[in-house]
């Protein structure tokens, strides 16, 4: 009765396995938050220059800086116009520098707009937004650009207290804007250069209220944080590939061809070692700034694969009569799936792609580009809704029909439903790990306290989460692989070729053919035959 | 410790106070305090060294002192912007107190701890926390502009400055910087032994605290197409006025210390400022405002405390926008306090029908409109108002 290794398995490689991804787990805790937000005040600089020539570049500190002022009165007072200011943010701040260790770098911009009983933001209010990004690499070369851009940005504020002269001069609260995201931090030094210029008649930049202060906010991954886990991906890699290969040989081995089942826990391994390979290494030393689509794509082939296993394992365990063992069988379960990835899919070609050549775009900027992105987010969603509607029903049917079969079932068909059981435990203790982490990292802001020490729960979530999908998908084909042992009173001196063989025969039986409970087929008695000579 | 100097000092610092304490700096410091090692010695250094920060003859005190391990340049650079946080302080405790029968005057700040008065009544609490928070507000604010050389990543904590622990780990918020000078250099002011000084000390923490509780989270998701599954988080400063109105409420809800039983302990552990002051004031949390003296009638003027009484105070009426604490400003000011309301009709030439662009240019008319403005007048004096008057104009004086 041994179809698969999971009935005779020994469980001290799992353990070896699992222990080294806890040490990764460990040592995320160390690292401090995965992302890091570093607040920028941007400083207003006076452009004296007449007619502006944008080849200039305005500092905000160090040598060369601008003509700065403090505050808009003092420009009020030196009879500075608006399209003069310019305000100019140096990423990092002083005695710092960039590193490509922060992969990405996603700037916020956040506009503090005083009320002014006059002066109000009008409804639907438009900022644009010229803005320059320039880079370099010592503190003394040139500032080289790397983008220029006119943007515009839809200004959600709204003013909480009411409405009063006392009130003056306090806050709006505007939403955060998204402004910049640049997939690949190859330069130490970064600086940007962002001009609300206003032309009354063409209505640019007019009824924005009192602009007070331009805060950016940029997010970026921590150095330790990428190291760990670049660290685990080197390390996972290799075993995901060599558990794969190992499978694949067990398949090939057989004298039969692969079940649909066996081909699709290849295809999982596949996508897994997919979203392994730790290709990021290359964004050490080179510039590649579509990284950051590429991780989203590897994830999604990831993602959609895995729920298509889930559907397709579900399905060769439904003990009916049908004839399965075909991919297109499963259509109308998996065509959910590989809609909602291909919407999700063109949404971030949208987003993140148009981002490869402009880093200041955003599809949220306006309102088609707003629609669009809700309309692909909402049929991804109702794709996913579907999905699972799917995928609980032909669990329940599974459910249904073993209760209902047990009794009549043989004895042989108790490994089936063994195997079957253990993946649906593994499955959900995964699904709820993945929640519960989710959710306390959600609502924990990332870290816990314990007396002065204060532990980064987030980094070890995400290193934690991702070895543990690792360590799934690695079961499985450990797992299900067709076993060599053998049981019963088929002799020992048998040679590999039939010994596997026999096994197939059983393996056969055990997911596929073994839907025809009603007796072996005469399928499985000539397969096993076949094999047992 | 007649010569220590006040936070009204500091806001309102100028060459005539650096020539004042440059007379002073030529006493030997204090003998108690050359014994007291290490950390404490450098409190104790800061302080002359806020007023005299040009002054050469300290020059070599800053390589003793090494709490920044920077070079005198930085410190003044911090000192420039804790003078104007501790302005933005004051200019706050003047718009929350604006319809109160104190007002935060510049007189009695100055008296608080200059004339031996060191007053410790509920509002000197105020001008304390509002100061502290002030200060903090202004070095995060500064830090974020890229002010400051070491601003969130001198965090010992982390790894070495810069470079290394800010790519590995990123560095401290720049909140966590403006505290810790805010305190190095707002809680130095404070060097005397006695409860009043632990007083203030807590009181400093309060306002700091204040920073801290008005700080808003924001998040941004940045998972695999915008989604939630990575998101990160931040406090974000609140504007000051909310500081402030948070400090406001502490004021009306302020502790006062019952000195009889506490005296002792307070006492002796201005020591040991930091430990000891959770121990003296135990009972009481790090967030609230206390006080030692109730206040007293601020309607009167009093020579001796800086008092300028209420006569002569603007107040407001006839609003309906207005929160009920202004409608009510006559009456506190004027009625409850024994003076009565004078009304004057004042022409005021403002600016109206204006197009304003986000920043520095306003095209304005200029309308000429007379508003009616109350005043606060001894009775019996002052000339009588006229009835006619009474029809209320659309109340507020900056109104239109």
């Amino acid at each position: 009765m041994a179809g698969a290794i999971i009935e005779n398995m020994s469980t001290k490689k799992l353990v070896i396995v699992g222990v080294i991804l806890l040490f990764f787990q460990a040592f995320s805790f160390m690292v401090g938050g995965p992302t890091t937000a570093v607040h920028y005040l941007a400083t207003k600089c006076v452009d004296a220059a007449k007619n502006h020539q944008s080849t200039k570049w305005f500092m905000p500190w160090g040598p060369n800086q601008c003509e700065k002022i403090r505050t808009f009165d003092e420009a009020m007072a030196k009879k500075i116009e608006a399209n003069n200011i310019v305000f100019a943010v140096h990423i990092p701040l002083p005695n710092m520098e960039m590193s490509p260790w922060f992969q990405f770098m996603l700037v916020i911009l956040q506009f503090d707009i005083a009320f002014k009983m006059h002066n109000q933001i009008e409804d639907g209010a438009l900022a644009t937004v010229d803005v320059g990004l320039a880079y370099r690499d010592d503190m003394l070369s040139e500032w080289t650009e790397m983008a220029h851009s006119l943007e515009q940005r839809k200004l959600n504020c709204n003013f909480t207290t009411t409405k009063t002269y006392e009130n003056e001069g306090r806050y709006y609260e505007c939403e955060l804007l998204p402004f910049m995201e640049v997939g690949s931090v190859a330069h130490k030094y970064y600086l940007l250069n962002i001009r609300l210029p206003v032309h009354e008649r063409k209505k640019i930049n007019v009824g924005i209220g009192e602009i007070k202060d331009i805060r950016l906010v940029c997010i970026h991954q921590n150095g330790g944080f990428t190291q760990v886990w670049f660290a685990m991906k080197t390390f996972l890699t290799p075993s995901i590939l060599i558990i794969m290969i190992w499978y694949w040989r067990r398949i090939t081995l057989m004298t039969r061809p692969p079940v649909l089942l066996e081909k699709v826990i290849f295809a999982l391994g596949i996508s897994m070692t997919f979203i392994n390979i730790p290709v990021e290494w290359f964004s050490v030393g080179f510039d590649w700034t579509w990284m950051l689509l590429f991780g989203d794509i590897r994830q999604g082939i990831f993602y959609s694969m895995l729920l298509s296993f889930w559907i397709i394992f579900c399905g060769e365990h439904l003990m009916d009569q049908m004839e399965r063992n075909r991919f297109s069988v499963y259509w109308k379960q998996v065509g959910p799936i590989v809609f909602g990835s291909f919407c999700l899919f063109i949404f971030d070609m949208c987003e993140r792609g148009v981002q490869l050549t402009n880093p200041f775009y955003s599809i949220w900027a306006s309102d088609v580009g707003t629609e669009l992105a809700m309309a692909f987010i909402i049929v991804a969603g109702i794709c996913a809704c579907l999905y699972f509607l799917f995928l609980c029903f032909m669990v329940f049917q599974v459910f249904r029909n073993i209760s209902g079969k047990r009794s009549s079932l043989p004895a042989m068909s108790k490994g089936l439903i063994f195997r079957f059981k253990f993946l649906m435990l593994v499955t959900l203790f995964c699904a709820a790990m993945t929640v519960i982490f989710f959710i306390i990292s959600q609502v924990n802001e990332g870290h816990w306290r314990w007396g002065d020490h204060t532990v980064q729960v987030n980094s070890a979530f995400f290193t934690g989460i991702y070895g543990m999908w690792n360590l799934y998908v690695f079961a499985i084909m450990f797992l299900y692989a067709p076993s060599h042992k053998r049981y019963g009173d088929q002799s020992s001196g048998q040679c590999i070729i039939s010994d596997t063989g026999a096994n197939s025969g059983e393996d056969i039986q055990l997911t596929t053919t073994i839907t025809h409970v009603d007796g072996p087929t005469e399928l499985y008695k000539m397969t096993g035959k076949e094999a047992q000579e | 410790m007649s010569d220590k100097p006040d936070m009204a000092e500091i806001s309102s610092f100028d060459k005539t106070k650096l020539k004042k304490t440059e007379t002073k700096e030529k006493n030997p410091l204090p003998t108690k305090e050359s014994d007291i090692s290490g950390a404490m010695g450098s409190w104790h250094l800061i302080k002359p060294l806020i007023l005299s920060m040009c002054y050469h003859a300290l020059a070599s005190a800053w390589s003793v002192n090494n709490f920044l391990m920077t070079g005198p340049k930085a410190f003044l650079t911090y000192a420039s912007s804790v003078q104007v946080g501790a302005q933005s302080g004051i200019q706050e405790c003047k718009h929350q107190f604006g319809w109160d029968r104190w007002n935060c005057p510049e007189s009695a700040l100055q008296l608080a701890t200059h004339n031996g008065l060191r007053s410790a009544t509920r509002e000197t609490s105020f001008v304390h926390a509002i100061s502290a928070a002030g200060v903090m507000y202004t070095l995060t604010k500064n830090c974020s502009m890229g002010d400051f050389d070491n601003c969130g990543c001198d965090d010992s904590k982390i790894g070495q400055m810069g470079g290394r622990g800010w790519i590995w780990g990123g560095c401290s918020d720049n909140v966590m910087f403006g505290e810790k000078i805010s305190k190095q250099f707002v809680d130095a002011l404070e060097n005397g032994h006695d409860s009043r000084a632990a007083l203030n000390l807590h009181n400093n923490e309060a306002g700091r605290l204040a920073i801290k509780a008005t700080l808003r989270k924001a998040c941004k998701c940045h998972g695999v197409s915008g989604s939630c599954s990575i998101q990160t988080c931040w406090m974000q400063l609140p504007d000051f006025r909310s500081v402030g109105n948070y400090l406001k409420a502490k004021h009306e809800q302020a502790k006062k210390l019952e000195m009889d039983k506490r005296r002792m302990r307070a006492g002796n552990s201005a020591d040991n400022r930091g430990g000891a002051l959770s121990d003296a004031f135990g009972g009481i949390p790090r967030t609230e405002l206390i006080y030692l003296e109730d206040s007293p009638n601020y309607c009167a003027k009093n020579q001796s405390l800086g008092l300028q009484g209420t006569a002569g105070r603007e107040c407001v009426q006839g609003d309906r926008n207005m929160t009920q604490w202004e409608r009510r400003s006559c009456r506190r000011l004027c009625h409850d306090c024994g003076l009565r309301v004078v009304e004057k009709r004042v022409d005021i030439v403002s600016s109206c029908n204006c197009k304003f662009h986000w920043c520095c240019t306003v095209k304005c008319d200029k309308c000429t409109q007379t508003v009616t403005k109350y005043y606060c007048a001894r009775r019996g004096r002052g000339r009588k108002p006229h009835n006619k008057t009474k029809q209320r104009h659309r109340g507020r004086g900056r109104r239109q």
